[in-house]
């Protein structure tokens, strides 16, 4: 054993080369991020900067409600949280999103531990099959909602068929369709998060834990769900800001359940309060971010500081 | 080095040289804000002046008031040549300097109703509104022959009209049902119509519904004629068009040239030829009422509704509809949209 010690030493010394002078300057991590962050700054922070600005200019839109008023107020968001219609569609968005996220997740958990856990054949045409929803954009799901849930949609008439009853006709205009078509582009986001985080998962664990005499519920309880509890944290994150910025479904389906997005859409092409607009934006943006940042720090602090 | 490149990269190189061609020609377009390929057959219409010219004008799904909208947005930097609206919006974009003022070749011929004196907007066809009816979708049901019938139980969760903040024949159906069923100013009439209407509507349609009319998902649609003459006899759909027994609405559908468009010189070209002899003659194939004074082939004009069915329908003044326009959109969205 003594003779490893010069060899770990070398080793060392091999890997601080390693990190510091044979690499060419341009493969330094910091360096490599540069032009990521030169486009998040040009794409991300800098509009939103400017929507930022934008949101404290009361404009009042082509109904000139502002009245001529100039200068930098919190005009528009006290309009969002005063009137009942903007605040209800706050209100609306939230929870849309939210219980599409929680159904997402129970939907997609089975099959992502299936693909996780077991080989079988048609295991990858299942997955490119689940994640093809991905591909398309919310106007086109939006479409498809209509073609299977419309009034004539293609599962209402097979449930007449069926059953000789009106059932779900015209469910895509009401939030029973607004809730199928969000869930059904989620599905692949929340697999594929899902499954991901099941793959790391140790599921030793859960044979160890039965060794050491655990129960079924006990194993749930104090094995399974703290090990999963980050993935579904961080899977319920991203499938809830998707959802709270989509628009292209809303647009196609929403009779009357409106909805931030759609508000944003409608305060421009309508009326162009851009000033509305641009704080109805910020406040999707900052519900989005505060959930995300918000969900994944409970993720971490669950697994320990280096998740 | 080139003898070592393989098949696939060689495909690659060939589609590339695709892709490039075309950029390389400097393709002629010239870009119109509305410009609906399902709607007074914008599709066929700009189809036309591209095998007549080379030039082409992509489709564009904004309706008149998101034309109007994005054309203000924009007004630092013009993205768009020329734009086609309903009427009164077309007239409200016009006062708010958004146009730049040109009379395209033929302009003196325009009735002077249908044209500002200064040449900022031009009819260059007319619509009316209509109950555009898929028969085979009602089921047996009767078609409905007013406006009056429209609110009948039977009908309910069968009828669309568009959503008028952003499409302007869903603004002039909006803003004119009040004074078809002889409503005063305050416009009371119309909405309390459109609130007992809501309990039968399917959706406030946002985008264009010709083809879920076409298969029968939306059985009746109100909007402009044309589109529905066009189902009937080019797309042989079992379409009805109905123009309601109070009365209808004359819609002047008029264009201008956008305020600093980048393709200026072709815009103005694509206006020309638009109230040539060629486009007004297709634009009446496609069941518009050209502005200019076109001969119709005896077989056309047999598809066209009887003049007679026009006689009630009313023109109203475009300069008291554009000025009215916002504030009918927020009451159509406090009242009708949001009511629940």
């Amino acid at each position: 054993m003594r003779g490893s010690a010069p060899a770990e030493q070398r080793a060392e010394r091999i890997e601080r080369i390693g990190d510091h002078a044979a690499r060419p300057l341009l493969m330094r991590p910091a360096l490599a991020l540069l032009p990521l962050l030169a486009l998040l700054f040009a794409l991300l922070v800098w509009p939103f900067a400017h929507l930022a600005v934008q949101s404290l200019l009361p404009t009042g839109g082509i109904l000139g409600a502002a009245g001529g008023r100039r200068g930098f107020s919190l005009a528009n968001y006290a309009q969002i949280v005063g009137d009942p219609l903007y605040r209800g569609e706050t209100v609306h968005s939230l929870v849309l999103s939210f219980a599409v996220a929680a159904a997402s997740i129970v939907l997609c958990l089975a099959p992502a531990w299936v693909m996780a856990r077991r080989e079988f054949l048609g295991k990858r045409l299942l997955r490119a099959l689940l994640t093809l929803p991905m591909s398309f954009s919310g106007i086109i799901v939006g479409f498809l909602a209509v073609i299977m849930l419309g009034r004539i949609g293609f599962l209402p008439r097979m449930l007449e068929r069926l059953t000789g009853r009106d059932l779900l006709a015209g469910a895509a205009y009401q939030l029973t369709g607004l809730v199928i078509a969000y869930v059904y582009f989620e599905i692949p986001r929340a697999t594929l998060s899902l499954e991901s985080s099941l793959r790391n998962f140790d599921f030793q664990l859960l044979a160890a834990s039965a060794t050491l005499g655990a129960g079924r519920w006990q194993r749930l309880r104090y094995v399974l769900l703290p090990g999963l509890w980050p993935a579904l944290l961080s899977t319920f994150a991203i499938t809830f800001c998707v959802s709270m910025g989509s628009f292209g479904v809303a647009l196609i389906l929403s009779r009357r359940f409106s909805l931030l997005p759609l508000e944003i859409y409608q305060q421009l092409t309508g009326f162009l309060d851009t000033g509305l607009a641009a704080a109805m934006g910020v406040v999707l943006v900052a519900v989005s971010f505060t959930v995300n940042y918000g969900l994944r720090a409970l993720a971490e602090r669950r697994t320990g500081s280096d998740a | 080095m080139s003898r070592n490149r393989t098949p696939f990269a060689r495909g690659l190189e060939a589609l590339a040289l695709c892709l490039a061609l075309p950029l390389g020609a400097q393709e002629r377009v010239v870009i119109q804000y509305d410009c609906i390929p399902n709607y007074a057959n914008w599709g066929g219409i700009t189809a036309l002046y591209r095998k007549a010219t080379g030039v082409r004008v992509p489709p564009d799904m904004k309706g008149s008031s998101a034309a109007m909208a994005a054309l203000e947005a924009e007004k630092a930097n013009p993205q768009a040549d020329v734009a086609y609206y309903s009427g009164a919006i077309g007239y409200q974009a016009a006062e708010k300097g958004l146009h730049e003022p040109y009379k395209p070749k033929g302009w003196e011929k325009i009735p002077p109703a249908l044209k500002d004196p200064n040449g900022r907007w031009f009819t260059v066809h007319t619509g009316h509104i209509a109950i555009l009816v898929n028969t085979a979708a009602l089921e047996g049901r009767p078609v409905p022959r007013s406006f009056a019938d429209l609110l009948k139980p039977a009908y309910k969760g069968m009828v669309v009209y568009d959503n008028p903040t952003i499409q302007g024949t869903g603004f002039t159906f909006v803003y004119g049902i009040n004074a078809v069923l002889g409503g005063g100013a305050d416009q009371n009439a119309g909405f309390a119509y459109l609130k007992s209407l809501d309990a039968n509507v399917l959706n406030y349609a946002r985008e264009n519904s010709y083809n879920d009319v076409l298969r029968g998902e939306i059985p009746i649609w109100i909007n402009a004629d044309g589109n529905g003459l066009k189902m009937k006899w080019v797309d042989r759909a079992p379409v009805e068009v109905v123009i309601p027994a109070e009365g209808t609405i004359t819609m002047p559908l008029v264009m201008a040239l956008v305020r600093g468009a980048p393709h200026r010189a072709e815009a103005t070209r694509y206006l020309d030829w638009l109230l040539g002899e060629d486009a007004q003659g297709a634009m009446a194939e496609s069941f518009f009422l050209p502005v200019m004074k076109v001969k119709l082939s005896p077989d056309l004009e047999k598809k066209f509704l009887p003049a007679g069915v026009y006689r009630k329908s009313l023109v109203l003044p475009l300069d008291e509809m554009a000025s009215k326009a916002d504030s009918t959109k927020q009451r159509w969205l406090k009242e009708i949209a949001r009511s629940r």
